[in-house]
């Protein structure tokens, strides 16, 4: 076990590299710091001295890998890729092009989009294996019909929808709560009944009809003929041998996710007016602040990488065939 | 026949509902105490679904449109659902085919027979542990207190099967119905399971119906037997007199398909066309945060063997021996750890992919599973051409016809059927398919790997004797693989036994078959089941 | 000399789709000839839910083929000029445009409520004095054939009950040909009938009253929005298929080699797509379509129209959608590939020397093109789901190209207004909801019938 999570760590050494040179490409090399300069000053200012002065002042002014003036190891340490690519992994994400410090906004930023993300994620799971449960337990009916067509409409509902029409129902016409905002101080959990709601129902469609397949996939296994012939009955059975199987895929899909809930939702957050993580992006994204989308990029790689080695631990938790090695 | 009837099964009828077709036409058998009742019968015949109908267990897409099953004056056909839960598991117990999947993966082997207990008892706590462990050494689990603990995939086979046993006994039932329990299981695993089976029908006085498509299990374990064919019971008699004097032709196709013991191939020319020197096929296992190496698995450790022009040799084993994996090593499809592999005196192991082309020609395979050796997507001409094709044969797109044509006639195929596609045959014309593949590109050695065990018994037969008829008309030798001793004494000159990697004993067939030396070959022979027995 | 009146135009993305529509025809024609995937395809269509979702994805696709015919219409020549030139309109037009009888001409100031006469907010007007008040607009487009406003509804019905006669004219043309036919066919051609029958009536209505009203109101520039929902389809169609295609070459090639060489190349490949998918999708797309964009405004000159500009970026997105999506689908593919090289049929192709291109080719590839095919299904609803996202976000459709998400994300502050405009988001929703949700079940049809694992699932509950 011991063993297994360090070499899956030092596997993970080279795919942040990768992650790293990728976005080094994207951003230094298909698009010039002078690109970057130019967008950033607009149109209007773009002089060759503005260019130099915003290079500078951003840190921009060096070679891209390889700085022949500088003495030593200077020549690799004074580059762009060194200062601000290889810095990363020592968490070291520097400033903004806006000039604040993306390290501070990172770490107060992402409390706001957990208490949103966190709730949404155990309470849609919950809904959405009870709900699938009670198709199960129909299956073949009807019901289990109408049911599936219902999930395939959910489904097929944009994402926006939902908060649009969430917000245009549940706080604007029934004034229930209010619309957007945040406030950590007074009564957060008034602000982020509607998002966490929102995010809830839109998952319904596509989570439910995951683990109904999911279940009936379980529900057809040779084991669960056994537990009707010993005479146990459908719920039983339903509780007892079908979920605890079913669990193993649910738990594949799911725990690879819960290191990214760090990273909140974009569009939940910049809709709700939560200052989290996913409105920062995507601030950064419209603003096209590179500084922050790279530093993004970087963490968000990390996450998933812890995601995938805890879904390998998690499986030795819920199936006793699984033994890491 | 003594003994109280304990369960009566009168006219069943199933049907599918979806395109009508009747399964079970009106079937009827009387179980009793203290009594095995074998139903025999090949794949599709209705046999399972006989037994899944009487608990009333039927796949969704299944209908039971008449007949009873009465246990004592009970109907079970008019029981609720809720009465018909404590009818399952108390008075009639089930135990299935393949122990692996029927078991519960992710709950230990103590807690799934605890659960049975559990439903019809009111034993808890202590007490129902100590049941289990109590069962546990009764089908003879060693170390049943420590086993409690253990998931199925810890376990063996055999073990896996004890344990549904003691499951389907745990609530004293009157009645076992038993689903091929031992098919999946190793020959000398199934004569053990089955004596536990015998046993506990004597001692319990069960009423058991024992459905299977093996005879030599019928002859060993029944009192009596009903063969089913084609949803219908059509002979139904006491053991003894049903092998002595089967009153149908499909019963008497059954019990010949039983080896006798009494013939065997006469030796053929001793020139050798294969040798194998010493092979060795190992993996390596690997561990540790660098995965070095530590050890390997010996799958073929150090096997010498030759084999005559125009002579079969049976390697025979059981799953897990090694046997497949020589196979495939002689085909150059997996790496040789060591030793030698000379095809008529030119060493051949290991070479390279364009060295081994010619050899690809004289050295062919037929695989075990004739469903999943075509490609679904190509029509047998197609797949018939392939080995023509990229051996350059050189053949012209008519003369390659007209050869895929004299091909399927060979294997008594209709020429026609060279443009159908694999999905439009049954098992045993697909592996004729397979042969004619195979001798498409003129082979003189053809390395049979299981040809016939996934084929009903009464079609296994012709395929043997087909395999035998090419081998007298162009003189190919076979490397046999197989598992069922019971096939060789009709169709091999040498035998070869094979154990854990290595070759325990090897002679001609009926050297082997008569006068076994090494236990290991002793005790398998044992369980070959017999007419005579 | 003969003088066209049009000039045709051929976007980028025009002739990707005519290329991709050749290219799925040789495809689909291709597979007739296996039996097997035949009886599959039968199965799809035996069903009266399989024809309809079907009807009404050709439906989307006809719409998007016809506005994919560009063309620029010639001007007429200035009064008192002399020339053999012929100028042409700046502006391209598409055929649809030409079916659709100039409804997205009619332009108004700015919102107007459905079938509404007058515009919906206030504005300075002179009355006949003079006098400056401020008042609602009559529509310049709207109700103009009307003595009394009183007797809209009346009139609407009038006008409806007269398309709805040439609807059911033409429909019943339409289907008394396929009729006539099909009449030997087992499958339940009835319920695509039903669905043609209905999408053209519909058609009909739509494009008549529009006429004489804007039946879904119009935006905030005035546009038709009923015409902006019709635009989007070509949109939505085109970015769920161009992407995927993209996408499949790189995701098949790939994961068949990682699953049938094995070794380094399948350690290479899978590091390839770990790495990928540990980067978050949204930030990838949303960076490498910022950086287009750059370039975009940094070389001016490449476009010589505008729409040519908003059909680059376009088909930008649709390389950045299939290049950074190619993971999941090549972890399939390779999982498939490994299990099928275990296969008999795989060893016995090895054991009569076939070459590895050969086996590739014949064996390996056709039996994993059930995956390609489910997946090419699903995938295409998700992606024109992920549009309106994308467009939000600020990193969609260029906003000169009509888009459902363009809308939405116009449309968004518009229901907190007092009273509240919901027609466009109605309508882009109307029109993305009825195809994703048609594609959704059509490829929850296509899976049954072509995944070995659900059938299985199915007989053997």
């Amino acid at each position: 076990m011991f063993a297994y999570i360090v070499r899956r760590l030092l596997y993970a050494i080279p795919i942040l590299i990768g992650v790293n040179l990728l976005t080094f490409t994207l951003f230094f090399v298909v698009n010039s710091p002078d690109d970057m300069a130019v967008s950033q000053l607009g149109e209007k200012y773009v002089t060759p001295e503005a260019i130099e002065a915003w290079k500078r002042k951003n840190g921009y002014d060096k070679p891209l890998f390889v700085n022949a003036e500088a003495q030593g190891v200077g020549a690799f340490t004074d580059t762009i890729f060194f200062t601000k690519s290889l810095k990363l992994f020592a968490f070291d994400f520097g400033r903004s092009e806006s000039g604040r410090d993306i390290t501070t906004d990172v770490s107060t930023r992402m409390w706001p989009s957990l208490a949103v993300a966190l709730p949404s994620f155990v309470i849609g799971i919950w809904v959405n294996i009870c709900v699938a449960l009670m198709v199960v337990m129909f299956r073949a009916t009807a019901l289990d019909r109408w049911a599936v067509f219902v999930f395939v409409a959910l489904m097929s509902i944009s994402y926006l929808f939902y908060i649009i029409g969430g917000q245009y129902l549940v706080a604007k016409s029934w004034m229930l709560v209010p619309i957007s905002g945040y406030d950590p101080e007074f009564q957060p959990w008034k602000f982020l009944i509607l998002p966490v709601l929102v995010s809830v129902i839109a998952g319904i469609g596509s989570g439910a009809r995951w683990y109904r397949t999911l279940f009936l996939e379980e529900a057809g296994q040779d084991y669960v003929r056994t537990a009707r012939a010993k005479g146990a009955s459908e719920i039983s059975i339903l509780f007892k041998h079908i979920l605890p199987n079913a669990l193993i895929p649910i738990l594949t899909g799911v725990v690879v996710l819960i290191p990214t809930l760090f990273m909140g939702s974009l569009l939940i957050e910049s809709f709700f007016g939560i200052p989290g993580l996913g409105s920062y992006m995507l601030d950064a994204i419209r603003s096209q602040d590179f500084a922050i989308v790279r530093t993004m990029v970087f963490i968000g790689s990390i996450l998933y990488i812890i995601g995938l080695i805890l879904t390998d631990i998690s499986y030795t938790w819920a199936d006793p065939r699984v033994r890491l090695s | 026949m003594s003994g109280d009837i304990r369960l009566r099964v009168k006219d069943l009828r199933v049907k599918l509902p979806e395109t009508g077709e009747e399964i079970l036409k009106g079937v009827s058998l009387e179980l009793r105490a203290g009594q095995i009742f074998a139903l025999v019968g090949e794949s599709g015949s209705g046999k399972s679904v006989t037994s899944l109908a009487v608990m009333r267990l039927l796949p969704e897409a299944l209908a039971i449109t008449g007949g009873a099953v009465q246990v004592g004056e009970q109907d079970l056909f008019d029981l609720s659902e809720s009465s018909m839960q404590n009818v399952r598991g108390r008075r009639v117990a089930m135990i299935f085919q393949n122990a692996m999947t029927a078991l519960n993966p992710v709950q230990s082997v103590g807690q799934q027979v605890a659960e049975t207990l559990r439903l019809h008892t009111r034993l808890r706590g202590d007490a129902l542990r100590q049941r289990v462990v109590q069962l546990f050494a009764e089908v003879g689990i060693p170390d049943p207190e420590g086993r409690f603990s253990f998931f199925p995939h810890q376990m063996s086979g055999g073990q896996q099967q004890r344990v549904m046993i003691a499951m389907a006994l745990a609530c004293e039932p009157d009645i076992l119905i038993a689903d091929e329990p031992t098919t999946a299981l190793d020959v000398t695993i199934q004569k053990q399971v089955l004596g536990l089976v015998r046993d506990l029908t004597v001692s319990r006085q069960l009423a058991v119906l024992l459905i299977t498509h093996d005879m030599g299990v019928v002859r060993h374990t029944a009192d009596e037997v009903a063969v089913m064919y084609r949803g219908e019971i059509i002979e139904r008699a006491p053991v003894d007199d049903f092998f002595h004097s089967p009153q149908q032709a499909y019963s008497k196709r059954l019990i010949d398909a039983l080896p006798d013991l009494s013939h065997f191939q006469s030796m053929a020319t001793e020139t050798p066309l294969l040798q194998l020197e010493d092979v060795k096929v190992y993996f390596p296992i690997r561990k540790g945060v660098l995965q070095r190496v530590v050890d390997y698995t010996r799958a073929v450790n150090g096997v010498s063997l030759s084999i005559g022009r125009g002579e079969t040799y049976a390697l025979v084993g059981e799953s897990g021996s090694g046997k497949s994996t020589l196979g495939r090593a002689i085909l150059n499809l997996e790496p040789l750890s060591g030793g030698r592999i000379r095809f008529q005196g030119e060493d051949i192991g290991g070479l390279a992919r364009r060295q081994m082309l010619p050899y690809r020609k004289r050295i062919q395979v037929i695989f075990q599973n004739p469903y999943s050796s075509m490609n679904p997507r190509l029509s047998v001409g197609e797949i018939i051409a392939e080995g023509m094709v990229s051996l350059g044969l050189g053949l012209s797109l008519e003369e390659r016809n007209e050869r895929i044509g004299q091909l399927l006639d060979r294997v008594q195929l209709r020429r026609e059927y060279g443009s159908r596609y694999p999905h439009e045959f049954s098992g045993g014309q697909l592996q004729r398919v397979a042969i004619a593949r195979a001798l498409a590109v003129d082979p003189e050695l053809i390395i049979c790997d299981e040809p016939t065990s996934a084929l009903d018994v009464s079609i296994r037969a012709e395929v043997l004797d087909l395999l035998q008829e090419l081998q007298r008309e162009f003189g190919v030798s076979y490397l046999f693989i197989t598992h069922d001793l019971s096939i060789v004494p009709s169709l091999a000159h040498h035998v070869g036994v094979m154990q854990a990697g290595v070759l325990v004993e090897q002679g001609s067939a009926e050297q082997i078959l008569t006068a076994p030396t090494h236990p290991y070959t002793q005790a398998l022979l044992a369980s070959v089941p017999r007419v005579d027995g | 000399m003969l003088a066209l009146d049009f000039k045709p135009v051929l976007l980028w993305s025009d002739a990707l789709v005519f290329l991709l529509v050749i290219a799925l025809t040789l495809f689909f024609y291709r597979l007739r000839e296996d039996p097997q995937t035949r009886e599959r395809w039968g199965r799809v269509f035996s069903s009266r839910l399989g024809m309809v979702t079907f009807t009404v994805i050709m439906v989307y696709v006809v719409i998007a083929l016809l506005d994919s015919l560009h063309f620029r219409k010639a001007l007429p020549t200035p009064e008192g000029v002399v020339t053999n030139e012929i100028f042409y309109d700046n502006k391209v037009t598409s055929v649809l445009d030409v079916l659709l009888d100039g409804m997205g001409e009619r332009f108004e100031r700015t919102y107007s409520a459905p079938f509404a006469l007058k515009s919906f907010e206030k504005s300075n007007m002179k009355d006949e004095q003079g006098n400056m008040y401020r008042g609602y607009e009559d529509l310049k487009h709207a109700g103009q054939h009307l003595s009394d406003p009183q007797a809209k509804w009346a009139n609407v019905l009038e006008l409806s009950l007269r398309a709805l006669a040439w609807g059911l004219l033409a429909a019943a043309l339409v289907v008394g040909l396929q009729w006539y036919l099909l009449r030997g066919s087992v499958h339940p051609w009835y319920a695509s009938w039903a669905v043609q029958a209905v999408v053209i009536c519909l058609f009909f209505w739509l494009v008549y009253l529009s006429h004489y009203y804007h039946v879904l109101g119009t935006d905030q520039g005035g546009a038709d929005v009923a015409y902006q929902s019709i635009k989007g389809v070509r949109t939505g169609v085109l970015l769920g298929t161009l992407s995927t295609l993209v996408m499949l070459p790189i995701a098949v090639s790939l994961g068949v080699m990682a699953g049938y060489f094995k070794g380094w190349v399948d350690d290479v490949v899978q590091y390839l797509y770990t790495t990928l998918s540990s980067i978050p999708g949204i930030l990838l797309i949303a960076a490498s379509v910022l950086l287009f964009q750059v370039y975009i405004d940094l070389n001016p000159d490449f476009f010589a129209i505008g729409m040519e500009k908003a059909d680059a970026r376009f088909i930008a997105l649709c390389f950045i959608l299939g290049l950074t999506s190619w993971s999941s689908l090549c972890r399939l593919i390779r999982a498939e590939t490994l299990k099928i090289s275990q296969l008999g049929y795989v060893q016995a192709a090895h054991a009569f020397g076939v070459s590895h291109a050969r086996i590739l080719g014949r064996h390996i590839l056709p039996n994993v093109v059930h995956i390609i095919l489910i997946t090419f299904v699903l995938d295409f609803s998700s992606l024109v789901l992920a549009e309106a996202v994308l467009s939000y976000i600020g990193v969609g459709i260029d906003p000169s190209m009509g888009s459902w998400g363009n809308m939405i994300n116009g449309a968004r502050s518009e229901l907190s207004r007092e009273p509240a405009v919901w027609w466009t988001l109605s309508g882009a929703f109307f029109f993305m909801f009825v195809l994703v949700l048609a594609a959704n079940l059509f490829s929850d049809l296509v899976r049954d019938a072509f995944d070995p694992r659900s059938a299985m699932g199915r007989s053997g509950t």
